[in-house]
């Protein structure tokens, strides 16, 4: 356990009656990019708030960087760079400010602290910015601020709550790119996530986090094979016509979640039997509005160990 | 596995006193950069002032009134303290805001002193108090009331005035890590501008009758602001300098104390 940059045995979080964080059990190999995704209120974020020393355990242990989070919780900060969700930034400070506030807090003195810090802000592209005040940052300019910050004193293992959250998509490619760089580059990355393309994107495993507790784990492509058959969905132009349309498709294979309006089963046998599939609802009748088979995806993987679609999961396709 | 990344082989004090001075002067920016925080408890004593002195320019003539110049030189500390209660409201709205936005994590997600975080704040409402102590009697010594005892007088009202701002600060990052809103934290301080004119602040205690008198009589403010008002009218005491530091500095160990167990009660929540 000790040799693994993030461990923890039977984490658990309660908030009063609530139990947030529900046994979980993990394990981050050094040099790999490891992401935890699920919905909101999954617990992704008091995990993450665990490991980095915010949050104390109900119950459980977790070892950050080698260190006990409760027992050596200082020696653990000195390891870690944090870039938490929201990227909280004082909007009063400069990019240049605030970087030298973050050297002097991690212990650097004033000339390495300036130095690190015009490295690090031509690294995330803010160097023309640096001396402005961050309220006039835009989204993606904080963010890349954020990463900048946790990287001020060369963490060995790095944190990202929601890295992209409200990004849009050239701000999020970019924070992929430079995410993948310090991976290159030997850092290990912790990574929180509700977008089924970044985790696919980005890591090289995956959690699946549900209800506090992991639901899957494994690299993507393994927990997309275990799914097994393709999604079929199809929308029925008359809503009438659903339960004929669900009785016809059963035929074909097991009923899968599906958004509002639509009807999904995996269908065995691939798309060797979509034909078949299309003659059976226009015999009964079934106008079908639009039709589609997906190679299982992560929001299958998902919807498999839960039984519900992710959030955000329409949103992230288009 | 087991090795911290950056290595503090820097001495510990040195570090945090790096670290006191960085969160000092963040402090001290976020007050100069936001003009909201800091014009109004410049402007506002000196309105008041004005006001006062008009109205009672004739009260300096009664019997049982203070030798002074003038009333200008009379509210010349209660001036002061009200303009210090003004931005002493910052050290606590400020934190609050902090922990609101996030960035008090932020802070206690590095490895920085526990206590350098608290020290901090109080260190950006000192810089402030002790400009504004100074701007005020600049502008009154315009005006023709100067502190007698001079710029070693001077020089102790300012200290006063630090740690007056120290020590309602303390109140407020009281109440800031209690509750974690701004909004709670600047509700609070219309209590201290009550608390402020139920005391001899701008008008003696010896001028007062019944309950009103006792409760200026007994008042923390007054027992500040009466050896501070003899340093401005009458000359340098040493007696009325230690009075006033040394009932200041119980106020501050008592909010202080205070401020400390809210922050370990909050470092505990996490």
């Amino acid at each position: 356990m000790t040799t693994k940059p993030v461990a923890a045995e039977g984490l658990v979080r309660e908030f009063g009656e609530i139990r947030a964080v529900d046994g979980i059990d993990l394990e981050v190999y050094t040099g790999e990019i490891f992401a935890f995704l699920g919905p909101n209120g999954a617990g992704k974020s008091t995990t993450v708030r665990m490991l980095v020393t915010l949050l104390r355990p109900t119950a459980g242990v977790a070892r950050v960087a080698g260190f006990d989070v409760v027992a050596e919780s200082t020696a653990v900060r000195r390891s870690i760079g944090v870039a938490l969700q929201d990227a909280a930034i004082d909007p009063l400070m400069t990019g240049n400010e605030l970087l030298h506030l973050q050297a002097i807090l991690h212990g650097l003195g004033s000339k390495a602290a300036d130095a690190r810090r015009g490295e690090l802000l031509a690294r995330v592209g803010l160097t023309a910015a640096a001396d402005r005040r961050v309220g006039t940052y835009s989204g993606g300019m904080r963010r890349r601020l954020d990463l900048a910050l946790a990287l001020i004193h060369r963490p060995t293992v790095l944190f990202l709550d929601e890295p992209t959250t409200g990004l849009d998509p050239t701000s999020r490619q970019a924070v992929w790119e430079e995410v993948r760089t310090l991976n290159d580059e030997g850092t290990t990355v912790f990574l929180t996530t509700q977008y089924l393309e970044e985790a696919d994107q980005l890591a090289g495993r995956i959690a699946i986090i549900d209800d506090g507790r992991i639901v899957r784990e494994g690299d993507p492509e393994t927990l997309k094979d275990q799914v097994g058959d393709p999604t079929l969905r199809i929308e029925v132009a008359d809503a009438a016509m659903c339960d004929i349309a669900a009785a016809v498709l059963a035929g074909f294979g097991d009923a899968r979640p599906a958004r509002a309006g639509r009807l999904a089963i995996g269908l065995r046998g691939g798309a060797a039997n979509l034909a078949a599939v299309v003659r059976a609802l226009d015999d009964q009748g079934v106008p079908v509005g639009h039709v589609e088979l997906d190679s299982p995806s992560l929001d299958d993987v998902f919807a498999d160990a839960t039984g519900r679609r992710l959030e955000g999961a329409a949103v992230d396709a288009s | 596995m087991a090795s911290a990344s950056t290595e503090v082989s820097r001495s510990r004090p040195r570090v945090a006193i790096e670290q006191v001075w960085a969160l000092t002067v963040r402090s001290t920016l976020a007050t100069w950069r936001n003009p909201a925080n800091w014009i109004p408890g410049v402007v506002f004593p000196l309105v008041l002032a004005a006001v006062y002195s008009a109205q009672f320019a004739d009260a300096t003539s009664l019997p049982a009134f203070p030798e002074v110049d003038s009333f200008l030189q009379f509210v010349l500390p209660a001036s002061i303290l009200q303009g210090i209660a003004f931005n002493a409201s910052n050290a606590g709205s400020d934190m609050a805001t902090d922990i609101e936005t996030g960035f008090f994590d932020r802070l206690i997600a590095s490895p920085v002193a526990r206590q350098s975080i608290l020290i901090g704040r109080l260190g950006g409402a000192a810089v402030a108090a002790g400009a504004q102590a100074i701007i005020l009697m600049v502008v009154f010594l315009a005006f023709g009331a100067p502190v007698k005892s001079g710029p070693a007088g001077a020089a102790a009202i300012v200290v006063i005035s630090v740690l007056i701002a120290v020590a309602l600060s303390g109140f407020g990052l009281t109440v800031a890590l209690r509750t974690g809103s701004a909004e709670a934290t600047q509700a609070m301080f219309p209590l201290i501008f009550v608390v402020i004119f139920i005391s001899s602040a701008f008008f003696p205690a010896a001028l007062m009758r019944g309950w009103y008198q006792s409760a200026a009589e007994a008042n923390p403010f007054t027992l500040i602001v009466n050896p501070t008002r003899d340093l401005v009218i009458t000359g340098w005491s040493w007696a009325d300098f230690g009075q006033a530091v040394g009932v200041t500095g119980l106020v501050a160990v008592f909010s202080l104390s205070l401020a400390y167990r809210a922050y370990l009660s909050r470092l505990a929540m996490a």
